[in-house]
């Protein structure tokens, strides 16, 4: 049973380290994107009409 | 019982919040599109799935585009609107007229999609299911009839092989 009780504090540890490094090389990769490729122009976004939005609301 | 027959029937759908999402869908797609009335809709997704490998960890990450696909038969067009799950705006949308696109076709493997080719150097992949529960990622409507009409106009008047 300790055994078994180990082996699974091994695997958790182990998907916990996998995320935080996921997550490590994800932000460096956004950080190095970011640096390298700046956003030249915002793309177009139209919101809904507050008119459709306070009809929902009603 | 009811509790038993209830999770035997499965997930229900929220008609109001459907309706109330296609209206929402309706007034977005008028705005952008000029003469948008004359278009019937249906909501559909795109998937970009790319691969990762970061040394001991990899595997795949799939992004999902919202879209609000509007169609009609006379002049077959595809009009594609690109949105967010909770509606509360849109992009502009790309037209995808039957007279000037390269090939159009149902794709059944990997994924059930209709696909547009515009030009030879890209393609559209609009996937579309008559209701996707999940209101963090897809916008919640049933289009189960919408979603007939869609295929019967794609496969018969907007396919080109």
């Amino acid at each position: 049973m300790k055994e078994f009780g180990g082996i699974l504090l091994i695997l958790l540890g182990v998907v916990i380290l996998g995320n935080l490094w996921f997550s490590f090389v994800e932000g460096v990769l956004a950080k190095l994107k970011g640096w390298l490729f700046p956003q030249r122009e915002p793309k177009v976004w139209h919101t809904l009409s507050p008119e459709k939005e306070d009809q929902d609301h009603v | 019982m009811g509790l038993f027959s209830k999770l035997f029937k499965g997930p229900e759908i929220d008609m109001a919040k459907s309706d109330a999402n296609r209206e929402k869908m309706r007034a977005l797609f008028n705005q952008v599109v000029e003469n948008g009335a004359d278009y019937q809709l249906i909501f559909g997704y795109t998937e970009d799935v790319s691969r990762f490998n970061y040394g001991f960890v990899h595997g795949s990450k799939t992004k999902i585009g919202n879209l609000i696909v509007g169609w009609k038969e006379e002049d077959p067009t595809v009009v594609v609107v690109p949105t967010v799950p909770d509606l509360s705006g849109c992009g502009d949308p790309t037209y995808y007229r039957r007279s000037e696109i390269l090939k159009a076709y149902r794709n059944k493997y990997p994924t059930d999609a209709f696909i547009i080719y515009p030009d030879k150097k890209g393609y559209i992949g609009i996937n579309a299911y008559d209701w996707l529960e999940d209101e963090k990622l897809y916008v919640y409507v049933s289009q189960e009839k919408e979603l007939a009409a869609f295929t019967d106009f794609f496969m018969n008047r907007f396919a080109t092989k």
